[in-house]
């Protein structure tokens, strides 16, 4: 029955959805501010949740409707199951099984999955082209962020448990505090940004040249979902960063401060990111990732195989 | 006679009976396949629960069925009979339905009887009878079989030759050809050699690198369920049976011997898929996809850790299944559209739902999308590996993300796949309907494709505790561990919260409309096919020049031997002028250096 309460209520479903629309909103508040805008009230993106709700429903004509109303519901499930596991494991580090870690990095994919298969089913050529950067940005972004997860699986003796990860990095310090940690950082950093296609890295949806790419044919409860699950993307990405290289976070006096601390700075990285980069091309995006950013990889990864 | 005899002979004398049967007597052929194909699967499953058992004649112990054997037996049983009844309507108005059925029949019957061999020269005799029926089933195919068909025999049966060499060191080294009386270390430089020599025929019947080049070749000219059957299903347990039985009873294993196993596993993994994401036909995609899952199992199987070879094993099983499904699903797009092409497909999903939902299970498990089997096999691999850094070795990294990242690979082409035949723009907007297969057709490929799901979500109870475990002879730790059953239930009960917020919201007013480009009205012609989804990798750098070189066939052995024995005989073909004299010259001037020779000693 825990397990259920955990996947629907806290730290699942519920919460994220609550934390995952806050960060949205401190996302846009920050971006306004650097356009020298007021910025939205706190419940905005609640309200924009519930608008869509009440909206229209178009399926586009000959298309595979199952698939297309199935997709958003899919990505839903993949992040609160990434969600869920990732607090479960930094609240309580003695739960969880050998091996969670493979099936976290595995749902992660879920989101994007379930992307690429709703614009697929839209029948809509911008859709299919956006689908494809999605599925070319997955690919590119997944090779370094593995050689970022290796470093931290390294170091800390060959755990595949996150709990272990994060109880490891609590009596010996956080993966960050070495050399090789920071590069993994630096990695997943930028890997994170391509996760949650943020500029630069918005290529699927590119507005100006392919009309929101993946989301063209969403509309009404659909697009809602679809928004949510990129609100709650936007709390548990920083959620799996800060469990796997800044050492969790820990509920006790000063600790609270600290844990949020790590939450508010990657998200102020992922905004600050966002507004200040331009857009580029996919095969841009492809060569960056697999090219420089690779490298960084394998040097984090190399050295610490010899230990820094 | 003994009940292990039965799988071997009643489909061995059917197959030869169905040869000589005139194709004119119609349905004679279907139902004395499917019969017998049908008697077989019942057999393995009795036998399997009868195991162990043993065949002992003239004092040597002749077939054996063991625990690895035993469910290795009954996989093949069910393969035979889905692919034998999905025939039934495939097959129906071609040709060679005589050779196609009789081949059918005899592969089944030798690779029952190669898994329980115990003796060697046994093991080779139906391991090289398949290299022939593998030869007939392509054949089957028609007139442009025959090239395919000709490289197939000699890569398969070019590798029998190797077992042969081996099996004879093997005698060499221990005096008898029994299987459950051998057990070698490598004390002995010849050993290495027998490993090797194994091990090399066990990856062309397998299709795993350097020796795979004929899958693809043959998947484009041999009918869809024979591909389905050879290289999908029964090669695949035959290859990893042989080599699952080197590592755990022929063989003391040592890391240098792994450490071949693994880089042979993780090359496979990258290569083919890469080959796999640029192709432009449905069966090619999936041949290589068919090559490079062979990578997991030999990776897995070579970290010689319990939990690796036991995942191995595992995804042998499920690739299989995942795999034979894909094949028959593109055999029921090609039975209903006429075309492979990739260009030429899509939007099938609406007319073809049953094969769409088959597709769609199997490619999300392929891909390793938890709790589908492919991802629980993968995960114990994985969990292999880790296992072997946490032994001291270093090379474990690159394994590992070869893995993770080959699953990643996997998904992008078969997301380009769906895209592709079943999503996406149709061919031809206008008029064209298609039908659904009939009943007959996509009931293998359900029940293959809940099989999947069904090995995914309750992989601890059923597959791995009573196939997987017994076989390994030991107990797995944190096998236990992840519970797919409950990811189930929170993955269906997401699903649900899903469709509340759908509730919720105002779903009542759902309406069609077409499909919005920015209000232009574009034709046909310009339909994104998805063929070209991944060219921006294609045409990367260092890519496009590797692509080349393996569209040049750089990388085919086969073509390598033949560009070398062609230049080889280029040469010695200028001695032939076709001259006389000269010919008498050389025999003369041979015969007077053999005197020279022999009576080298006296002078």
């Amino acid at each position: 029955m825990n397990a259920y309460l955990a996947y629907l209520v806290f730290p699942g479903f519920l919460f994220t959805a609550a934390a995952g629309m806050l960060a949205s909103w401190i996302d846009r508040k920050l971006t306004a501010r650097v356009q020298w805008r007021v910025g939205p009230p706190l419940l905005q993106p609640l309200y924009d949740f519930v608008k869509l709700l009440g909206k229209e429903t178009i399926v586009p004509k000959g298309s595979s409707k199952i698939t297309f109303l199935l997709a958003p519901v899919l990505g839903l499930v993949g992040v609160t199951f990434v969600s869920t596991m990732v607090w479960s494991a930094m609240l309580w580090p003695e739960g969880g099984f050998t091996g969670d870690l493979i099936v976290v990095l595995y749902f992660l994919m879920v989101p994007s999955l379930a992307v690429i298969l709703g614009a697929f089913a839209s029948k809509n050529r911008l859709a299919s082209l956006g689908a494809s950067r999605e599925m070319k940005l997955m690919l590119a972004d997944e090779l370094p962020f593995l050689l970022a997860v290796l470093v931290v699986i390294i170091q800390s003796g060959g755990s595949l448990k996150l709990g272990q990860l994060m109880t490891y990095q609590q009596s010996y310090g956080m993966i960050l505090g070495s050399v090789s940690g920071v590069l993994a950082v630096v990695v997943a950093v930028l890997t994170m940004q391509a996760k949650l296609t943020l500029v630069p890295f918005d290529i699927p949806e590119a507005e100006t040249e392919i009309m929101g790419g993946v989301f063209v044919e969403y509309s009404g409860p659909p697009l809602a979902v679809f928004k949510l699950t990129r609100m709650m993307m936007l709390i548990t990405m920083p959620a799996v960063l800060t469990l796997l290289f800044l050492g969790g976070v820990k509920f006790e006096g000063w600790h609270i401060l600290w844990s949020l601390l790590k939450f508010f700075v990657l998200l102020l990285l992922i905004t600050l990111i966002r507004n200040t980069s331009p857009r580029v091309r996919i095969d841009q995006a492809v060569r960056f990732f697999w090219g420089p950013v690779t490298v960084i990889g394998i040097v984090a990864v190399v050295l610490a195989l010899l230990g820094f | 006679m003994n009940p292990l005899l039965y799988p071997i002979v009643i489909p061995f004398i059917a197959g030869l009976l169905l040869y000589v049967i005139p194709r004119r007597v119609k349905g004679i052929h279907e139902a004395a396949a499917l019969l017998v194909s049908a008697g077989t699967f019942g057999l393995t499953v009795w036998l399997f629960l009868q195991k162990p058992m043993e065949w002992t004649t003239q004092n040597s112990l002749i077939l054996r069925l063991d625990d690895l054997s035993a469910f290795i037996l009954l996989a093949a049983g069910l393969f035979g009979f889905l692919i034998a009844l999905y025939s039934v309507i495939y097959m129906k108005d071609r040709n060679q339905r005589s050779m196609y059925y009789g081949s059918l029949l005899l592969t089944l019957g030798a690779t029952c009887g190669a898994l329980m061999s115990n003796h060697l020269i046994l093991l080779l005799i139906f391991w090289g009878f398949l290299g022939i029926t593998l030869y007939l089933l392509i054949q089957s195919g028609g007139d442009g079989a025959a090239p395919a068909a000709k490289k197939s025999l000699i890569i398969v049966g070019g590798s029998d030759a190797l077992l042969l060499l081996g099996i004879v060191f093997i005698y060499s080294l221990t005096g008898t050809f029994e299987m459950d009386k051998i057990l070698l270390s490598f004390n002995n430089g010849l050993v290495t050699w027998v490993f090797v020599l194994l091990a090399l025929s066990a990856f062309a019947k397998a299709g795993s690198l350097p020796l795979h080049t004929w899958i693809p070749d043959m998947a484009m000219h041999t009918p869809i369920p024979a591909t389905a059957l050879m290289p999908a299903a029964l090669d695949k347990l035959l290859g990893i049976y042989l080599l699952g039985r080197m590592v755990l009873n022929l063989f003391q294993m040592t890391g240098a011997m792994n450490l071949f196993l693994m880089i042979v596993g993780a090359v496979t993994i990258i290569t083919a898929v890469m080959m796999a994401l640029v192709q432009h036909d449905l069966r090619k995609l999936l041949a290589y996809h068919a090559v490079s899952q062979v990578g997991y199992m030999v990776l897995g199987i070579g970290t010689g850790t319990v939990i690796g070879i036991a995942g191995g094993l595992f995804h042998m099983l499920n690739n299989t299944l995942y795999k034979t499904c894909l094949f028959l699903t593109g055999g029921s797009v090609k039975y209903r559209t006429g075309s492979t092409d990739l260009d030429e497909l899509g939007g099938l999903a609406r007319f073809m739902p049953m094969t769409f939902l088959s597709f769609i299970f199997a490619a999300l498990a392929i891909s390793g999308i938890p709790p589908l089997n492919g991802f629980v096999s993968k995960w114990m691999v994985y969990q292999g590996l880790v296992e072997l850094g946490r032994e001291g070795d270093k090379l474990w990294v690159v394994w590992l993300l070869a893995a993770m990242f080959g699953s990643g690979l996997t998904l992008a082409s078969f997301m380009k796949l769906t895209h592709t035949v079943f999503l996406g723009d149709s061919a031809k907007r206008a008029g064209r309907k298609i039908k659904e297969v009939g009943f007959i057709m996509w009931l293998p490929t359900v029940i293959l494709a809940v099989l999947c799901v069904l090995f995914g979500v309750f992989a601890i109870q059923v597959p791995l505790k009573h196939f997987i475990i017994p076989a390994m002879g030991s107990d797995i730790e944190y096998i236990g561990s992840w519970s797919p059953g409950l990811a189930t239930v929170m993955i269906l009960i997401g699903i649900g919260i899903g469709f509340l917020i759908y509730l919720a919201g105002n779903l009542k007013g759902i309406r069609e409309a077409d499909s919005f480009i920015g209000g232009e009205e574009l034709d046909s012609e310009t339909r994104v096919t998805g063929t070209g989804f991944y060219n921006t990798i294609r045409e990367m750098g260092m890519f496009s020049r590797i692509y080349r070189w393996a569209e040049d066939k750089w990388f085919d052995v086969y073509d390598l031997g033949n560009h070398l024995f062609s230049g080889i005989g280029g040469v010695l073909s200028k001695a032939h002028t076709g001259v006389l004299n000269l010919y008498v010259f050389w025999f003369v001037f041979g015969l007077i250096v053999l005197l020279i020779v022999l009576m080298g000693g006296s002078l």
